[in-house]
């Protein structure tokens, strides 16, 4: 697969339109030349949980909402770069947030570090023009996971 | 009889245990339904949940905090949630959250079903 860009517009529609493009490449083999099948599967819950995200809590102030997707397969990698042009967050020490609220079973609060741990590496930054930047690599040979607590 | 309760069809096993098809996904979008879905079966005295993962494309954080929420409701009534013929992208999610330490697993509705008769 080549390095592809995808855009979205409707935050109403982006994660249907997500899964589609995905659903797609996968019908087509464009993810498969190199990634297993597990790495495509992280690959694919990290977008989910970044998107939802940003559909759930983003602040997007007036601006229609611009999201942007680059997609960098890079041997058993995947390499991805989500931008959007909304106000942001604390990425990290939201993090931290959700890693110490967590309670046994929780029904909210995990997306963030569901992302943290389907991501190999991840760094989140501002672009010079002001957009919100997430940069991450998954590989199922990363063999991370989220510790959560059962009793 | 198999019922279609706000976008999950239910099916009776016997009169405390049934199976949902969650079908496509469970995540951010339907989570509340499911929760509503499965909430309406409790008040009728179910209280054990197989789960149908056979065609779901999508399990995401939101959607596996509204099964830990039927577990933690159904648990202390000896209930159980169990998971059957689950997909790549759900397996791929139970794996990362180890959640395979609660939730039995069965390779077919069938076999859940007749391990919780």
């Amino acid at each position: 697969m080549e390095v592809t860009r995808q855009h979205f517009i409707e935050l109403h529609r982006v994660i249907d339109e997500l899964h589609g493009l995905f659903e797609e490449w996968e019908r087509a083999d464009a993810l498969l030349s190199h990634p297993d099948p597990d790495t495509i599967q992280l690959f694919r819950l990290a977008v989910h949980e970044w998107v939802a995200n940003l559909v759930q809590h983003a602040d997007f102030s007036n601006r229609e909402p611009n999201i942007t997707l680059d997609v960098i397969p890079n041997g058993r990698r995947v390499r991805c770069v989500i931008e959007n042009n909304s106000e942001g967050f604390p990425f990290p020490e939201q993090l931290d947030v959700q890693r110490s609220a967590l309670t046994p079973f929780p029904e909210r609060g995990m997306g963030l570090l569901m992302l943290n741990a389907a991501t190999e590496y991840f760094e989140y930054s501002q672009t010079d023009d002001g957009r919100r930047r997430l940069e991450f690599t998954v590989s199922s040979e990363a063999n991370s996971c989220l510790d959560i607590p059962f009793s | 009889m198999h019922t279609t309760t706000m976008n999950f069809q239910i099916e009776p096993v016997t009169h405390d245990t049934v199976v949902i098809r969650i079908g496509k996904a469970l995540d951010f979008r339907n989570a509340a339904d499911f929760k509503a879905a499965a909430q309406e079966q409790v008040c009728s005295g179910v209280r054990s949940f197989i789960l149908d993962f056979n065609d779901t494309g999508i399990l995401d954080s939101t959607g596996l905090g509204s099964i830990f929420s039927l577990y933690r409701q159904v648990s202390p009534m000896s209930g159980q949630v169990v998971f059957a013929s689950v997909s790549r992208p759900v397996q791929v999610v139970v794996q990362l959250t180890r959640t395979y330490k609660v939730f039995r697993q069965f390779p077919s509705v069938d076999a859940a079903r007749e391990a919780l008769r």
